[in-house]
């Protein structure tokens, strides 16, 4: 492990959040984006995480593994008046549910914090600990 | 002189302490990795023992914590792991304290001989 061990293990967990964050703004952006019958729904980004162990068998944080798409299926609306309605008047809306997104913005936004809260307390600590001797 | 028990000792506390801090880092970092265990470190029962033995010099363990898991298969508890990091953090900088104190004594007894 390096020598400032916690500070790099924390930034990890804030990357995988900021991810995160990213993947739950760009599926709020789409959550009106109208398609046609004829094509593919957007479909909403979840990213998937997993924990890293070290050589040693130590935790050395967390990163993205991959992010899983959502429904291609999306949700059928009838608005017959949309200009890319079909001939039964049907358009193509993704299936993302606004509050579970809501919801996870708020765990990644304190996600990111907690990890932001531990990399001021590291560094209180690596501080003290190069003031070692110095009053010596 | 520099390898009495009492350095050695802090020693073990700050590898101990710092290896926590890592610890509490990686849990939360992992705060929502689905099947994620938190780790929990010791040392602090083995290190009294070492003491009382004369040798003070200890290696911490890491051991999974046994809080009741998540429906995701993760156990971190961010409560505990924020209080946990706060205590290691400021039992960290009492042990650095320590050791410099130790270190300007050695300074201050090199001092007066000369």
């Amino acid at each position: 492990m390096t020598t400032f061990g916690a500070i790099g293990i924390a930034s990890t967990g804030m990357t995988v959040d900021q991810k995160w964050l990213d993947a739950i703004s760009d599926n709020i952006a789409n959550l009106s984006t109208v398609k046609p019958t004829s094509e593919a729904a957007y479909q909403a980004k979840y990213v998937e995480a997993s924990s890293m162990t070290g050589a040693d068998g130590e935790g050395t944080g967390t990163q993205v593994t991959g992010i899983a798409l959502g429904s291609a299926a999306g949700k059928l609306v009838y608005e017959p008046t949309n200009p890319l309605a079909d001939k039964d008047g049907y358009v193509r809306y993704p299936d993302i549910d606004m509050a579970s997104q809501m919801t996870q913005l708020i765990m990644a936004q304190r996600g990111y914090q907690a990890n932001a809260a531990v990399v001021d307390r590291a560094k209180d600590a690596y501080t003290a600990a190069l003031q070692i001797g110095r009053t010596a | 002189m520099f390898d009495s028990v009492s350095i050695t000792a802090l020693n073990s506390a700050l590898d101990g302490l710092s290896l926590r801090q890592r610890v509490i880092a990686n849990n939360v970092a992992n705060l929502q990795t689905p099947g994620f265990q938190a780790g929990k470190v010791s040392f602090e029962s083995a290190l009294a023992d070492a003491v009382a033995s004369g040798s003070g010099a200890v290696t911490p363990t890491v051991a999974q914590s046994l809080e009741p898991t998540r429906t995701d298969g993760n156990n971190v508890n961010l409560d505990e792991e924020t209080l946990s990091n706060v205590d290691t953090n400021l039992r960290y900088q009492l042990a650095t304290e320590a050791v410099d104190n130790k270190f300007t004594t050695f300074a201050a007894a090199m001092k007066s001989s000369m």
